[in-house]
């Protein structure tokens, strides 16, 4: 079986195009394909996006003290998970709410497409919106483009539906099934006009799978919690996820081993090999014994140096103590000594004396360590403690058996106790257990004794009742009690050599092993949550369902129509088996031998973007734009429709009393004058 | 002080960088600091209270409904199909071996796969 690495995603940077004065000239659109995952941006005339970025910003915090950091975005983040709590979205789920981000994403872009036009943008803009975006969310996109930029019009459109337009420009009736990074919709478009009363939309879509895969994993291995990040979890749903054709059947096929061993994915995390390897008894000794050396070498050269430095002293002492010897006034002999910090001869004489049997006996000492050899003194193994204290070593070898046994006896007693007594603590946590019933019996035969014949604790035994009513039961794993153990377990593994300690951690463990994870049953179950979102506890229906669910709003002959034509857009779709499972479940919700066609998308994260410059160059687009004069006259929420737009459904005027919040009225108010 | 000076300089420093943005206007910097964005479920409420044109479809009407099929049983800790709930943590799982697996879990790991399933509610 192969061992994968895992694939950490390096971003490369956005280059800056260049703003040739071709595009500056001819007032090339330019279309944001505003995604919750990813933005797409480009002239209408480039063949692809010019860029492609995480819709993400990270803004360093401004710790006191520190320089205030560059803020990152989108590609500029090369490490998203060093900057994983500082990052920003302008999306709620779907909808922009966040117009400083989202400003701060513009900026980014057209500073990337190199404009330098002064004070504005010279460009129509076509940006994408939610379905059903609310007005107040597109009175503020408005705002910031028309007077943050001062582009010249604006367009919206819906992603789903340019996306279809890519793919196919028939008027043919069709079922749209886009997946989004936060929201799955389900599109009934009819003879080329979506019906938008009977949209739906399924609040699960990307970022709820690489979310339930990264939790998954993470509760699969706690110790790797901090490995197994939200950017790797996605990766993994790249490289590895897929959908099962029929989820329940194979399910059932994990349960066998066999299967499981064939299918299951071993992925390798990063881990670095441990400095302390365990060390074998004999290397242990080794090593001690290097450290002594290495000790008595040390103890060697200080004593040396000590010595050398007594000897100096001595000499300068006996010289002055010749000179004192040869000077006859008494103030010269004073001011000598002071220089020595002594106050008369007598001193002096004493610390000559010292001095000298100081220095004899360190030269003792060097003679004894370099004439014996260090090894002898060094050589004597630190006993161990255990002998010291309890444990007599018989010295036969029969004896030495039966000495170990009981060591093991007395250890099997103790492990035993305990879990004994963790069975009892849990037993008596629940009413129901046989232990708990007893303890209530006992209990109430304490309670029911009568007064006249009363003779409780006349006995010392009659107290033990108490320890059987006590939860606990009577007493605790005590601290004592474990390190008797290990100390047994030290013993054995010292006298043992076939003993391998059974709770202390000891036992070789391949590092490299302990790095992987197994990528087994989550491969589809973590991309199953769009067709069975209750497995993340939302009473959502899945994908099938709503489709169903939509289909079952018609007409026989209509929704036949629609079942002919069912087309699956959005980056989710391209996790393997999404296709064939999307038949599959046509199959079973359409009538007995009815018909239906299920399409993927080419490009499914990115024909939303193609669709969206199709009608950018497109003769219809211009008639399709809001204008700044419109944005002031009609409301800032105005848009006009076309068949990729949302409906037009202007702010109404709210009812006196009815309390809305105040700024979306000034706004409104103040564009409308 | 020093903050608003700081914060005029990166101002200007913005300008100078983006000379395409109208040098009055900025969200970031003039706004963000005094401003929270309504999220996104305060703009539905707000939706709600206005009087729209009737059959209006708003972006909170066309949520998909409930599923109407029970929700399938999954084994929490392997994902097989799951035919029991162990009484004392409430977790699913579907062999016995796994049975002696979720006894042993730390009840963190059992909360972790409960919130996951959304059976977890720390609150009531």
């Amino acid at each position: 079986m192969s061992i994968l690495d895992i694939r950490d995603i390096k971003t490369v940077a956005d280059s800056f195009n260049s703003y040739s004065s071709e595009l500056r000239n001819s007032k090339t659109p330019i279309v944001f394909d505003n995604g919750s995952y990813n933005c797409r941006v480009g002239w209408a005339t480039s063949k692809q996006p010019n860029l492609i970025f995480k819709n993400l910003l990270a803004r360093p915090r401004k710790d006191r003290g520190r320089k205030e950091g560059e803020t990152q975005i989108g590609n500029d983040i090369n490490n998203i998970e060093a900057v994983r709590f500082q990052l920003k979205t302008q999306f709620d789920r779907n909808v922009v709410t966040q117009f400083e981000v989202q400003e701060q994403i513009l900026d980014y872009s057209f500073a990337h497409l190199s404009i330098d036009t002064d004070g504005s943008v010279e460009h129509p803009i076509f940006i994408t919106e939610a379905i059903f975006n609310p007005n107040y969310s597109r009175i503020l996109m408005s705002e910031l483009l028309f007077e943050g930029y001062h582009v010249p019009t604006v367009c919206y459109g819906i992603d789903s539906l340019l996306s279809y337009l890519n793919s196919n420009n028939s008027k043919k009736s069709v079922l749209i099934v886009s997946v989004g990074y936060h929201c799955t919709h389900v599109i009934p478009v009819i003879q080329g006009k979506i019906d938008k009363a009977k949209c739906k939309r399924i609040d699960v879509g990307g970022y709820h799978i690489n979310y339930y895969l990264h939790k998954l994993l993470q509760l699969k291995y706690p110790a790797h919690l901090n490995a197994i990040t939200p950017s790797r979890a996605e990766t993994l749903i790249f490289d590895h996820g897929f959908i099962a054709k029929n989820y329940q059947e194979e399910v059932n096929l994990w349960g066998d081993g066999d299967y499981y061993d064939q299918n299951v994915k071993r992925i390798q995390l990063p881990y670095n090999i441990p400095i302390s390897t365990p060390l074998t008894p004999d290397q242990q000794r080794e090593k001690r014994k290097e450290l002594a050396k290495k000790l008595v070498e040390i103890n060697a050269r200080k004593r040396e140096e000590k010595l050398i430095e007594d000897e100096e002293k001595l000499g300068q002492l006996t010289a002055l103590q010749e000179m004192v010897a040869d000077i006859e006034s008494q103030q010269e002999i004073q001011s000598a000594l002071r220089g020595f910090h002594i106050s008369n001869l007598n001193e002096l004489r004493k610390i000559i004396t010292q001095l000298k049997t100081k220095i004899q006996k360190t030269k003792q000492k060097i003679a004894a360590v370099t004439g014996n050899n260090i090894e002898e003194t060094i050589s004597e193994e630190p006993k161990i403690k255990i002998m010291k204290t309890d444990i007599k070593l018989p010295k036969d070898d029969e004896d030495i058996k039966l000495w170990l046994n009981n060591v093991y006896k007395k250890r099997k007693d103790m492990i035993e106790k305990r879990t004994f007594r963790k069975q009892r603590r849990q037993d008596m946590a629940k009413r129901g257990t046989i232990a708990a019933q007893e303890r209530m019996r006992l209990i109430s035969q304490l309670a029911r004794k009568e007064k006249n014949d009363d003779d409780f604790g006349i006995r010392d035994e009659d107290w033990d009742v108490y320890k059987a009513i006590n939860k606990e039961g009577g007493d605790t794993d005590s601290e004592e009690e474990q390190e008797k153990i290990l100390e047994l377990e030290e013993v054995l593994k010292y006298y043992d050599p076939l003993f391998t300690g059974s709770s202390s951690p000891n036992e070789p463990i391949n590092t490299k092993e302990a790095y992987q994870l197994h990528l087994g049953l989550e491969r589809m179950r973590a991309p199953e949550i769009l067709f069975q979102p209750s497995m993340i506890g939302s009473s959502q229906a899945g994908i099938a369902e709503t489709v169903d669910f939509v289909l079952k709003g018609y007409s026989a002959e209509v929704a036949n129509s629609l079942a002919g034509n069912v087309f699956l857009t959005g980056g989710p779709t391209q996790i393997p088996g999404f296709l064939e499972r999307m038949n599959k479940e046509m199959l079973e919700i359409r009538p007995f031998k009815s018909k239906f066609s299920v399409s993927l998308s080419k490009k499914p994260s990115l024909s939303a973007w193609y669709g969206a410059k199709k009608f950018c160059c497109s003769d219809n687009f211009k008639n399709c734009v809001i204008t700044y004069e419109d944005y002031q006259e009609k409301g800032a929420d105005y848009i006009k429709e076309y068949f990729a737009s949302n409906s037009y459904v202007p702010l109404p005027a709210p009812l006196p009393g009815v309390d809305v919040s105040n700024d979306i009225l000034t706004e409104n108010n103040s564009k409308g004058e | 002080m020093t903050d608003s000076n700081s914060a005029e300089e990166t101002a200007a420093k913005e300008k100078r960088k983006f000379v395409f943005k109208d040098r009055n206007f900025s969200y970031y910097i003039n706004i963000s600091k005094k401003k929270t964005w309504k999220s996104l479920k305060q703009i539905i409420s707000q939706e709600h209270n206005l009087p729209w044109p009737k059959d209006t479809i708003h972006y909170s009407s066309v949520v998909t409904p409930p599923s109407f099929k029970p929700a399938k049983k999954y084994s929490d800790i392997s994902g097989l199909p799951a035919k029991y709930i162990d009484p004392q943590t409430k977790l699913y799982y579907s062999t016995i071996d796994e049975f002696t697996i979720v006894r042993t879990l730390p009840s963190d790991i059992i909360t972790g796969y409960l919130t996951l399933r959304g059976e977890h509610n720390p609150i009531g």
